[in-house]
């Protein structure tokens, strides 16, 4: 039996955007296939969230000679820990490279699912504030869309894979489809209105929205609080493309998912000026196979998108497939992260959580909504949460004998309160991915070489997110209040985004406003790539309203025989 | 050409059935959670570490792990720190076998030599002090040893650097063994729910040695 090679559609990623993809051009008719880098996952073996410490040779510590060596880069992201790390890649198999001065974090999963199994499950729409961000302070170029545009798609999407939140009526965060919130600690019941106080109402400290069910939920189970999701999920209670999209797309009928294929190329047809379809290297035979399509939508990660866009070349695209415009590789952002502050709280000694909580808690923006802040453009959402400290303190506290054994057992220890701020990035130019001119993966392709750099306007946000927490643990009641800087590099918060952005002319961008390369009009990229500025909001869910848009346009054009 | 295996039956191996029909079977939440605490229990064998832990069992020990001075130590500190009460003590629960571990199989080679050196550090110190080294101490006294390296303020220091890396080993190996997970903590690896706001009240502290650590 020959393998079938021809499809009406194919997916280039299986993870947020590319599952995304699958399930909304598989349901509306068209035979497609996903094509995925890594290997499949199958959850009954592979995920591990219910594993034990003690069962674990390193107690959670971790195998740290295999981690070193297979590991490096990958090992700096909390999720890649003991049992963790098999959702990242290894390293030396998939190389990138840096200026030495501009260092930079790319975290990555090649497996069916992709990053869908170990991502951080925030999800937070995006407002007006942020699409008419770069036209009102000309950073970056103005967005295709608007909020109306991807409104009804964010419920589309929210209602299918189900997300928890509380409403709040904030105009920059627009509320969602929630299922029931999760619930706030104690600690954090008491801060809330103690904050908005403050502050005037203007800060205002809600349960983190996540895509975690808090029910039962379109043949899913509700979340059994076992803690450490980035390890996967036996109920799938939380979203993954995996448990969730793909399966959607199987049931159609009309999917065919091929793991172990790395896309080395995207081909085009000078003749038709469209995408003729791919060019895979199948890991497992290291052959070359192409596959041919009517239209290609690329949802393979940010950065993978544009590196495989300008490994397409052609006498038609020297520099790239869908790169008239110069612009494919640059304005490429992260999230700047991690800056804030904690204090320890009094009282509230014989309260205490049970279960894990795998949420915590969102301060929405704040900065630069009403009014403008001397130092800096855009803003920042700050996350964090409340806890004891439970036996854990017991490492760095003085003490021994059954009086120190029977507190770390009993007593649980004081509450602390803390939150960090997740920061806009502006979009600049020299944020830039390249390809390595020599340096490549185990399959051939060419590695990227990402230049991406903190600059002064990230910088000063950081220093106000560690004095703005600060003032509101203070307003909270907090004592012993400390700030803490962070020195995460660029990447580290694995919300790259931009690279092949949108924009309202074919001079300004890569894409259109319905993510259709101005170039390839076959070509749809649809994941972080095609972000023409990162607001400061978790960017998934935002991935996956656009991706359902995109796709439900592809068919369209397709059915007025223009694709 | 072949067609490869791993297409999608494969590979979305969670359902056998199609989407629609587990959609149809509505499990009970309680008879899921059920199995789930029976599916717990996954193999995970990363080669060296389970071939040190075998090494253990059979009474052996690690090939570059602690000498026996080094571990009587290690087992003396410990149990000092977290002694059999009516709950097991670390000694109990072999967290000198899990230092000695942690010391082998995933210190690097400069941060075991620091390490070591650190421990005889720890035995010089009570050497100097009372003539004697820790395992040769009646429990008083050491926790006289203990007492005066925690006194000192500056934790970057030897004796006080490794004491407190080891305390932290100690604290980590004791509560995160299997025994202590389950008959202490009764950790529930299911909770199936979740409360931010839950009583709690802790039962009165012993007096005794180190009641100090409630300040």
């Amino acid at each position: 039996m020959r393998e079938i090679t021809d499809f009406d559609a194919i997916v280039i990623g299986s993870g947020i955007s590319g599952g995304w993809a699958a399930k909304e051009l598989t349901e509306r008719g068209l035979k497609t296939l996903v094509l995925e880098a890594g290997g499949p996952v199958d959850p009954q073996t592979d995920y591990v969230e219910h594993v034990q410490p003690w069962q674990m040779p390193f107690r959670g510590m971790g195998d740290r000679k295999k981690i070193v060596a297979d590991y490096p880069i990958q090992r700096e992201c909390y999720a890649c820990d003991e049992v963790g790390h098999k959702f990242f890649v290894k390293d030396k198999e998939n190389p990138y490279t840096t200026p030495d001065d501009a260092p930079f974090r790319f975290f990555r999963g090649r497996q069916v699912g992709g990053r869908s199994i170990t991502w951080g499950r925030q999800v937070y729409r995006w407002s007006d504030l942020d699409f008419e961000a770069n036209a009102k302070d000309g950073h970056g170029n103005d967005w295709p869309i608007r909020y109306q545009d991807l409104a009804p798609w964010y419920s589309h999407v929210e209602r299918f894979i189900g997300i928890c939140g509380a409403k709040e009526g904030l105009s920059q965060l627009p509320d969602g489809e929630f299922l029931p919130a999760m619930p706030m600690t104690v600690v954090e019941q008491d801060a809330r209105p103690k904050i908005l106080k403050a502050f005037s109402g203007e800060r205002v400290m809600t349960i983190g929205r996540a895509a975690i069910l808090t029910k039962n939920h379109n043949g899913r189970l509700a979340c059994h609080y076992c803690g450490p999701c980035e390890r996967g999920c036996i109920t799938h209670s939380y979203f993954t493309s995996l448990g969730s999209t793909l399966p959607a797309a199987q049931a159609s009928g009309r999917l065919t998912l091929r793991p172990h294929s790395v896309v080395a190329e995207v081909l085009y047809d000078p003749t038709t000026t469209r995408a003729r379809g791919v060019r895979v290297v199948d890991s497992n035979t290291m052959q070359d196979i192409e596959f041919t399509a009517r239209v290609v939508f690329l949802c393979a990660s940010t950065i993978e998108s544009v590196r495989l866009l300008l490994n397409s070349r052609s006498s038609a695209f020297p520099e790239g497939l869908a790169n008239s415009s110069g612009l494919l590789g640059r304005y490429v952002m992260d999230h700047h992260y991690g800056s804030g502050a904690s204090g320890a709280v009094r009282g509230f000694t014989d309260r205490r959580t049970t279960g894990r909580r795998p949420n915590g808690i969102y301060i929405a923006r704040f900065r630069n909504v009403k009014s403008q802040h001397p130092d800096f453009l855009r803003g920042y959402g700050m996350q964090g949460g409340s806890g004891r400290g439970g036996w854990g303190r017991g490492g760095s506290m003085p003490g021994y004998g059954p009086a120190f054994k029977q507190s770390l057992i009993e007593d649980l220890g004081p509450w602390s309160l803390s939150a960090s701020g997740w920061g806009e990035t502006l979009p600049h130019a020299d944020n830039r991915i390249t390809l390595d001119p020599t340096v490549k993966d185990k399959w051939g392709v060419p590695a990227a070489h990402i230049d991406v750099r903190w600059r002064d306007n990230e910088k000063a946000m950081d220093k106000d997110m560690q004095t703005a927490m600060a003032e509101m643990l203070d307003a909270a009641g907090c004592s012993d209040i400390r700030q803490h800087g962070s020195n995460n590099p660029p990447g580290h918060c694995i919300h790259e985004m931009g690279g092949a952005r949108m924009s309202k002319t074919r001079e300004t961008g890569v894409l259109n406003g319905n993510n259709q390369a101005w170039d390839v009009m076959n070509l749809f990229v649809t994941d972080g790539a095609c972000m023409a500025s990162c607001a400061c909001q978790n960017p998934s869910i935002t991935y996956m309203a656009i991706t359902a848009r995109a796709a439900k346009y592809a068919v369209d054009a397709m059915k007025r025989n223009e694709l | 050409m072949h067609v490869p295996k791993l297409l999608f039956e494969a590979t979305l191996n969670p359902f056998p059935d199609t989407f629609r029909e587990r959609n149809r079977r509505h499990m009970e939440r309680r008879d899921m959670l059920k199995a789930l605490g029976a599916a717990g229990a996954l193999a995970l064998v990363p080669g060296e570490a389970a071939a040190a832990w075998a090494r253990v069992a059979r009474g052996l020990r690690p090939i570059v792990g602690l000498t026996e001075a080094q571990l009587a130590l290690v087992s003396a500190v410990a149990d000092t720190i977290i002694p059999r009460t009516d709950t097991p003590g670390a000694v109990d629960v072999n967290v000198g076998a899990f230092v000695d571990i942690i010391v082998s199989e995933n210190y690097g080679e400069a941060e075991r030599t620091s390490f070591t050196a650190g421990l005889d550090a720890i035995d010089a110190d009570a050497k100097a002090n009372g003539g004697v080294g820790v395992v040769g101490l009646a429990l008083s006294a050491r926790g006289a040893v203990i007492e005066r390296i925690e006194a000192a303020s500056d934790r970057r220091t030897e004796p006080q650097r490794t004491y407190w890396r080891l305390k932290g080993l100690v604290v980590h190996g004791y509560f995160t063994s299997e025994r202590v997970m389950k008959e202490v903590l009764k950790v529930q690896v299911i909770p199936g729910e979740y409360s931010g706001d839950a009583p709690h009240q802790p039962k009165s502290a012993p007096s005794g040695q180190g009641a100090r650590s409630h300040a």
